[in-house]
């Protein structure tokens, strides 16, 4: 009774290793397309290497260019504000010096009206007097040159505070020098990885930054007051509000 | 007597503009290009009023802020941040450590003087 049913097993699988061999048949020239596939691919993975260990190796030089940058501007920055410092300085001597050739000057008014009683009837006296009243007009020109070193001393505080785009860019630099850094740690590890035929999944490139190296990667440059507006808003409730007039109180 | 201000900040030129504009209104400036050197010029120097960055290497702005306040004989001084910095979570927690202002970068250094003159005037 059995054997008929082993038999019929039997047939089964012959008939299944039949389709198997058949399949197989196919099967061949795919595997034989996807070795060749694979051939051609590894001269490219070396290039893929070669030029992923070239790019790598040129990184610290990038790096270091940036860093130059900022040393750069960071110099020139410094010597500008020397120089503005210095500009500030001078005007403030003139306008010393100014002030005391003012009082002087309206000193010397004061005692040319005094020889007015003396000359009043002498018509050609007065009229010499007059003249020269008219042509000594120099407490009002020393008074218009206040108003032109106000405006020097004005712009000198314009450049000092745009000046302060050198620290913002030097955190951005630095933000950028960074995420250089991390993609080269990531590069040398596929590097390494692409010599022993295995790539692995980096996700995140982000990386814990140096000792010794301290940056905002936001930093941004605004003239508008937007940024201190914002903080102003945060901590009024604790520290109390500060308004412009106030400010302006202090420098008028 | 000039009242002295310590500023604190690793960017040479943030510390000569304070500098600037400071020591034109007759305030004495030493600087720290960080926090630890901050801490150290402390009890050297008798200093009344800290402007201090946030972002600095070895010891920053944070950890200064809360050394000094925890130390007692120096937790009187008057702080002010002066920081790119502008989330609520780094402003609410440099207030909670007992800053005593926050001055954003770029700053006006009007308002730098009058955040000054609030405490040494």
């Amino acid at each position: 009774m059995n054997q008929p049913n082993n038999m019929n097993n039997l047939f089964d699988k012959l008939h299944d290793l039949k389709s198997l061999f058949i399949y197989g048949e196919k099967l061949v020239p795919i595997i034989k397309s996807l070795v060749d596939f694979m051939k051609d691919t590894v001269p490219l993975l070396e290039n893929i290497n070669h030029s992923i260990a070239d790019s790598t190796s040129k990184i610290p030089k990038a790096t270091h260019q940036l860093n130059n940058v900022t040393s750069a501007t960071e110099l020139a920055t410094t010597e500008i504000l020397d120089l503005v410092d210095s500009v500030t300085n001078e005007v403030r001597g003139v306008e010393k010096t100014l002030k005391s050739f003012l009082i002087t000057e309206e000193e010397k008014e004061k005692l040319l009206e005094t020889l007015l009683p003396f000359i009043k009837d002498n018509n050609e006296a007065l009229k010499i007097f007059e003249d020269y009243k008219s042509k000594s007009n120099t407490s009002n020109v020393i008074k218009s040159s206040f108003e032109a070193l106000n405006t020097i001393k004005d712009q000198a505080y314009n450049i000092t505070l745009s000046l302060q785009v050198q620290d913002i860019t030097a955190q951005q630099l630095a933000a950028v020098n960074h995420l250089i850094e991390s993609v080269q740690v990531r590069l040398s590890g596929l590097v390494s990885d692409l010599e022993v035929n295995e790539i692995k999944d980096f996700g995140n490139l982000s990386m814990p930054v140096p000792e010794g190296v301290s940056f905002d990667p936001n930093a941004r440059y605004s003239k508008s007051d937007e940024g201190q507006q914002n903080v102003d808003d945060i901590i009024k409730t604790q520290l109390g509000n500060t308004s412009q007039d106030e400010i302006d109180k202090l420098f008028s | 007597m000039k009242k002295v201000i310590l500023v604190a900040d690793d960017s040479p030129t943030i510390r000569k503009f304070v500098s600037f504009a400071l020591a034109m209104k007759g305030y004495e400036i030493l600087s720290a290009t960080d926090g630890m050197q901050a801490l150290e010029m402390l009890p050297a120097e008798k200093i009344d009023l800290i402007i201090t960055d946030l972002n600095m290497p070895n010891v920053d702005g944070f950890e200064l802020i809360r050394t000094v306040r925890s130390n007692e004989e120096f937790k009187e001084i008057p702080i002010i941040i002066l920081s790119s910095l502008t989330s609520k979570d780094d402003i609410d927690l440099g207030i909670e450590i007992g800053a005593n202002s926050y001055l954003v970068k770029p700053f006006d250094s009007k308002r730098m003087l009058y955040e000054v003159s609030k405490y040494l005037n």
